[in-house]
């Protein structure tokens, strides 16, 4: 049975994707899990998933369209821009979505 | 992890689902992202409206977005609120409809017209992108993880709540005179937003002890003065004489006179017992009951009498 | 023979390009329109949240054909705002009014709709007017999400002894309606001549009910047999005769733009046909 492996480097971070092990059950996927994934360097704590329970959705599947087609940039802080100034946590979150849209700029690069 | 410790290493993300925490900490954790999740779910029924009354397709496309998204910070919070192991998101959301769950007093009034949107969407949406900043730094994990998906999405609806705003600002003399007034009646609920001053806030002391709360609701009220007195002036809206508002220069800090606000009516609000708070329960009460023979099917599936092949599933 | 744009059309092609555009444009906004009123009104949180995208995708359709009309000298106020109640084109299906709580309803409604959708604008990707199949591909890209949650619920519903009622129930008062989406305007003949869309809505009919009858069908839902002539309802919604529905639908959404006074209708991102954001 395959189980992946979700990894938090330290405390308060996300647990993000690390890879896979092959256990019979959970116990031993997270003794392996252990070993595969946290042995050079420790985590702070790792998730470990049975693969057959995840389901996958992809862009690339027939008439996926995550995002859509249609032009949906009125739910984007950046495309209200003006002169205007604005308290600093709106322009923390337009920040962060200009990030995230330069994220997705390279990744079709 | 007794409470001594709990005060002792509280910081910003400090505890998560991993941590056993005192049930004193999870009650008050709970109760505060519980009103916080039922107060995205009754905004969006103060907007939802305003999707039909939108006077531009793009301004219905993006009152659409702003309605969906409360509830999208809905079900997030309800998430993160169900990680303490207190309460289930069933049940939260059951409270919510028979009238027991808590909200922000601003979601207790529909609004009339277009000309008072913006003052939830500009001003009280800009209240609480203010305080849901400081909550990055909440020491309940789920909670800040919540929050950081929150603020990322947020930002727009403000914008959006000025876009509008402006539109009316920049109109005739009589949309600016309903704008005006709709400030007015609009102003001392805002001002009443972050609760009473510190000293007769009953939980948060607590709160703040255990790193729940990061910042006083003063200082909250203030930080929000500072940025959206200026805002309003710029748009031509005079602050009413009553409530007193009073900045001093010297310290930066607006003082606010809370003898001037009608604080019984404030904790009539909060008992759930205004007759307008009470009508936008029961619009949700009713709204849920109608759609519970849905979740019924779906939990629970009377197969009688329905053909074989889908009863095998 | 293709036709690039406004400037190459003579007025019977004109008139069959602006016809088949107000029918897309009005179905998309109306469908929306009421998909919206769901909001905060789902069973769940997550179907809350779905239905939503749903409104804003047809919306943003709406935005497409509308925007093609502008071509012709419209603007979104003579299109939507300012537009007599009776100069509609949408089919009857779309403007009718949901029971409080009835999910099968926009369900149903969504399948029945969204099958005929894709039906309809797979047909003008072959276009003689250029414009119209170049953005065949835009709304296509979004109804399969639409309709694979129309499946899933309906597939999910009809599990259900309450649920399969409900669903019965929605599809004997919306079939007829629906019928209208097929329903000609008096352009017909030249829409398809003119080769705007090269398949006559007589032809997409019978392809719709090849596709939806045995789909439901399967569900164990009985789908009316009867010829359209005998299933059609009085109000067409093609040729603007609508049901009681339409008429305070229309003074809602037109209830701010009347009192704000404006002649104009904000817009808040590009047109669909300018080129894309720099991101």
């Amino acid at each position: 049975m395959k189980w992946e492996v979700f990894r938090q480097d330290k405390k308060k971070d996300y647990h993000t994707h690390v890879g896979s092990v092959h256990a019979p059950d959970a116990e031993m996927a997270k003794q392996y899990a252990q070993i595969m994934h946290a042995r050079r360097k420790p985590a702070n704590s790792l998730w470990v998933v049975p693969k057959g329970e995840i389901a996958e959705v992809h862009a690339d599947d027939a008439g996926v369209e995550m995002g859509g087609t249609t032009r949906k940039e009125y739910r984007w802080a950046t495309n209200y821009n003006t002169n205007e100034s604005f308290a600093e946590e709106i322009e923390a979150s337009q920040r962060e979505q200009e990030e995230a849209e330069e994220d997705l700029a390279e990744a079709d690069r | 992890m007794d409470l001594e410790t709990v005060k002792e290493q509280s910081g910003p993300r400090e505890f998560g689902p991993a941590d056993e925490m005192p049930r004193e900490y999870r009650e008050a954790a709970t109760r505060m992202i519980q009103f916080h999740a039922n107060s995205e779910i009754m905004g969006a029924y103060i907007e939802r409206p305003f999707i039909r009354q939108a006077p531009s397709l793009d301004r219905k496309l993006a009152v659409s977005a702003q309605v969906q998204d409360e509830v999208g910070h809905g079900q997030l919070l309800y998430r993160a609120a169900e990680e303490l192991g207190i309460k289930t998101r069933e049940e939260m959301l059951d409270e919510l409809a028979s009238g027991e769950g808590k909200f922000l007093n601003c979601f207790h009034y529909p609004l009339d017209d277009w000309y008072e949107l913006p003052m939830i969407m500009f001003f009280v949406d800009g209240a609480a992108m203010r305080r849901q900043a400081t909550l990055k730094r909440t020491s309940w994990e789920p909670y800040a993880h919540a929050i950081d998906k929150i603020c990322f999405e947020e930002g727009f609806h403000i914008k959006h709540g000025e876009d509008i705003l402006r539109t009316i600002a920049t109109g005739s003399r009589r949309d600016r005179q309903r704008l005006q007034e709709a400030f007015e009646k609009w102003w001392p609920r805002i001002l009443q937003f972050f609760g009473p001053t510190d000293d007769d806030s009953t939980h948060g002391g607590f709160a703040t002890d255990v790193g729940l709360k990061t910042m006083s609701n003063d200082d909250l009220r203030n930080a929000f003065l500072n940025a959206y007195v200026p805002k309003a002036e710029k748009y031509g809206l005079e602050l009413p004489e009553y409530p007193r508002v009073e900045y001093h220069a010297d310290d930066d800090y607006y003082e606010v006179y809370e003898e001037d606000l009608d604080w019984e009516e404030f904790f009539t609000v909060a008992k759930n017992e205004h007759p307008t708070g009470a009508g936008q329960i029961d619009k949700r009460r009713r709204t849920q009951k109608a759609v519970e023979w849905v979740r019924d099917a779906i939990e629970s599936p009377d197969t009688t009498g329905v053909s074989p092949a889908a009863a095998d599933d | 023979m293709t036709l690039e744009g406004p400037g190459d059309l003579d007025d019977r092609e004109r008139a069959a390009v602006e016809a088949e555009l107000r029918c897309l444009g009005d179905d998309e906004f109306v469908t929306a329109e009421r998909y919206t009123e769901w909001q905060v009104r789902g069973p769940t949180l997550e179907s809350d949240i779905a239905v939503a995208n749903i409104a804003q995708d047809e919306l943003g359709h709406a935005r497409l054909w509308y925007d093609l009309l502008e071509g012709f000298g419209h603007d979104q106020v003579d299109l939507i705002w300012e537009r007599d109640p009776a100069e509609f084109r949408h089919a009857t299906l779309v403007e009718r009014p949901y029971e409080a709580g009835d999910w099968a309803d926009p369900v149903l409604r969504g399948y029945l709709y969204d099958t005929y959708e894709r039906l309809r604008v797979e047909a003008l990707s072959e276009s003689a007017y250029a414009p119209i199949a170049d953005r065949v591909e835009k709304a296509l890209g979004e109804e399969e999400y639409h309709r694979e949650h129309a499946h899933n619920w309906l597939e999910r519903l009809c599990e259900d002894a309450e649920g399969r009622r409900r669903v019965q129930a929605a599809l004997d008062r919306l079939f007829p309606h629906a019928l209208t989406l097929f329903a000609p305007t008096d352009r017909e003949e030249a829409v398809v001549d003119t080769g705007v869309r090269p398949v006559p809505l007589s032809e997409l009919r019978r392809e719709w009910r090849n596709v939806v009858t045995p789909f439901l069908g399967s569900l164990g839902l009985e789908v009316p047999v009867a010829d359209h002539a005998e299933l059609l309802p009085a109000a067409r919604g093609r040729d603007g005769d609508h049901t009681d529905a339409w008429e305070s639908l229309y003074n809602e959404f037109t209830f701010t733009y009347e009192q704000l006074g404006r002649e104009s209708a904000p817009a808040l991102m590009p047109e669909p046909g300018e080129a894309d954001a720099d991101v």
